[in-house]
């Protein structure tokens, strides 16, 4: 079984301070550290596992700049067998994406396709179902399990109000990944070292057969901090003030 | 250390093991897990299951204090065989979810907490503080991950830069260059993380041309001190200092501190780098302070559970934490405070005292608080 899975580098903003930048359509990412998409990392386990049950190769591949190769050496120490990164610019368009994305893999033999279900950046969720659409395959998003049946796969989609939907699709077919659908493994150091040795392919948009301008229907025109809320209430103090206030506040709202 | 498992029975001297059972008897996990030195050391020593053994969740319960290695009479190396097994599982990628994010962590962040690094040294902004690198000075206090993040411990960086200060002691910081020392990280397994880390701080400290360092933490005292290759800059831990100019008469106590203390050794301090005297000189030297040992005290300190990594484990132990055991004793003891020299002391101690209820009985006090207390900076 032969799996490609669609990762994505991404910057770690959960505890940094986040500024945005002067022309107003993204945040400064120079202080920012850079990985692997959380949900493209739980993919890219999703497909070893699966190559480890039904033998095959799992390839992964991404869009972006030359500092993108170390997601892909990631990927590579998690037990992915290639890689392959398209140099392009950034892009909010998940149709391009999915176009791009298309080009690089269409000579490319798979029996499926995995993406995770969204980017922890731009949390567009997107790429998976505009690729499925444009390659002409049948999809499931937000899978969070997989079985292999012959050509079919069996998938359960995690649904709104805690329901499970089980869909059968035929293979083959692009799947979007959840978070929480196998355990992570650590990806310890010395993988990462070793893996740099193994095959990672690079192409540019014109080596698939794209323009370097190709036309976008999603761009981004303005970023903005949302707006700070009236309801909120900052106690200032020591923590002894601080408690016997809040304590006050606690005993008027009961009442 | 290099670690490879067909050598780990004669790098760790596994074949002298004479089965006296003293590591078990030593071990003060030995109520809270199913860990069982002596047995681990048999069956890794016949090495007929590796395995199974590797798939031993205890095996992430040890504190790597090191009591079971320093009395063994053989001459095994437990805790090496410990790091040993660890970094195997680290190698293939089984280790604890929490245990995977503080390496992660480190990698990312150059700290397991997962916190900015850009905010490392914000617990110093406005306390005027020299940046190695940006201004000349040739000692560089280090002052570790947690004392860096951690609001309580930062309570102890803030009272030795106002003690530094009141001596006339020219150092500095790194400020936000400064990366994790690695001594958690080499004992949770992450061997090439560990070299890595060591590799990039050595360069950094020789860059900009330290004489000598002063650490917080005994666990990065002990890393830079026993586990990093030799770089001719001398590290101290801030109470052999303390007890220095305490020697020197250079530190001027204004203010008596009546109360009871007692001390708990931080095994990486005592028991693995035999520095006992210090911290009680300057304990003792404080005016109106009374000073009280613990019935088990130096050698016999009990481990507090906050190194080899249990900072960032989860589960893995029953029954009473050491932590609430060691402030019974320090009740017991008569004292009011329990003092010590070491972030996870202090922080695995005050969470024990809050779990107990004992907050009314006794508090938790680093040394470096007591001393700034007496010299009036804070």
């Amino acid at each position: 079984m032969n799996i490609i899975v669609c990762v994505k580098r991404i910057p770690k903003t959960a505890e940094a301070d986040i500024f945005i930048d002067k022309d107003g359509k993204d945040i400064k990412k120079d202080n920012l550290v850079f990985t692997l998409n959380d949900w493209d990392g739980y993919a890219v386990r999703e497909a070893v596992l699966l190559k480890e049950k039904h033998d095959g190769t799992v390839t992964v591949l991404t869009i972006g700049p030359e500092e993108s190769k170390e997601v892909l050496t990631r990927c590579l120490a998690m037990g992915a067998d290639r890689a392959l990164r398209i140099e392009a610019p950034e892009s909010a368009d998940a149709n391009l994406i999915s176009k791009i994305l298309h080009q690089a893999i269409k000579n490319e033999p798979f029996d499926l396709i995995l993406t995770g279900v969204q980017a922890e950046d731009d949390g567009w969720g997107q790429v998976g179902v505009a690729l499925a659409r444009r390659v002409g395959l049948p999809h499931a998003a937000i899978v969070n399990h997989i079985e292999i049946d012959g050509g079919k796969a069996l998938v359960k989609r995690e649904l709104e109000g805690g329901i499970e939907e089980v869909v059968e699709l035929k293979l083959p077919a692009v799947l979007t990944i959840q978070t929480g659908i196998n355990e992570p493994k650590y990806v310890s150091l010395a993988a990462i070292l070793e893996a740099e040795d193994k095959e990672m392919k690079e192409t540019t948009l014109e080596q698939i057969g794209m323009g370097e301008k190709e036309p976008l229907d999603v761009t981004i025109d303005q970023v903005s901090f949302p707006p700070a809320g009236k309801m909120a209430e900052i106690l200032k103090g020591n923590p002894e003030e601080v408690v016997l206030k809040l304590t006050e506040i606690l005993r008027k709202k009961k009442g | 250390m290099k670690v490879d498992p067909k050598t780990l029975i004669q790098d760790c001297h596994l074949n002298l093991c004479i089965q006296c059972g003293t590591c078990t008897g030593a071990c003060p996990i030995k109520f809270r897990s199913p860990l069982n030195m002596r047995r681990l050391v048999r069956e890794t020593y016949l090495n007929s299951n590796l395995p199974q053994i590797l798939k031993r969740p205890e095996l992430w319960a040890c504190t790597t204090c090191s009591t079971c290695s320093l009395r063994c009479p053989a001459g095994v190396k437990n805790v090496e065989m410990i790091m040993g097994i660890r970094s195997i599982l680290a190698r293939q990628g089984e280790v604890p979810s929490t245990i995977r994010d503080a390496l992660e962590n480190t990698l990312l962040h150059g700290n397991p907490w997962g916190r900015f690094r850009d905010r490392r040294a914000d617990w110093a902004k406005d306390l005027g503080i020299k940046i190695v690198g940006e201004e000349k000075t040739e000692i560089l206090f280090y002052i570790g991950c947690t004392p860096s993040y951690d609001p309580r411990a930062q309570n102890i960086s803030k009272a030795l830069v106002k003690i530094f200060q009141k001596v006339g002691l020219d150092f500095g910081i790194l400020g936000k260059k400064e990366t994790c020392c690695g001594n958690e990280i080499r004992r949770m397994g992450e061997q090439t993380l560990f070299k890595k880390l060591a590799k990039d701080n050595l360069a950094l400290f020789q860059k900009s041309g330290l004489k000598k360092m002063i650490t917080i933490s005994p666990h990065c005292y002990n890393t830079f001190k026993n586990d990093y290759p030799e770089s001719g800059i001398e590290v101290l831990h801030y109470t052999q200092l303390l007890a220095e100019w305490i020697g020197s008469g250079k530190l001027n106590w204004s203010k008596k501190l009546e109360m009871r203390v007692t001390y708990q050794d931080p095994c990486s301090l005592g028991k693995q780098n035999k520095i006992f005297e210090e911290p009680r000189k300057v304990l003792s030297s404080i005016p109106g302070l009374d000073y009280v040992e613990m019935e088990r005290s130096r050698e016999r300190s009990l481990c507090c559970e906050g190194g080899g990594g249990r900072m960032w484990a989860e589960g893995g132990t029953t029954g009473s934490r050491n932590g609430e055991v060691r402030v019974k004793e320090a009740l017991s003891s008569g004292a009011n405070i329990i003092s010590t020299s070491c972030p996870f002391c202090l922080l695995t101690l005050e969470d024990a005292i809050k779990i107990s209820g004992r907050a009314n009985q006794i508090v938790v006090k680093d040394i470096s608080e007591l001393v700034a207390e007496a010299i009036e900076v804070v």
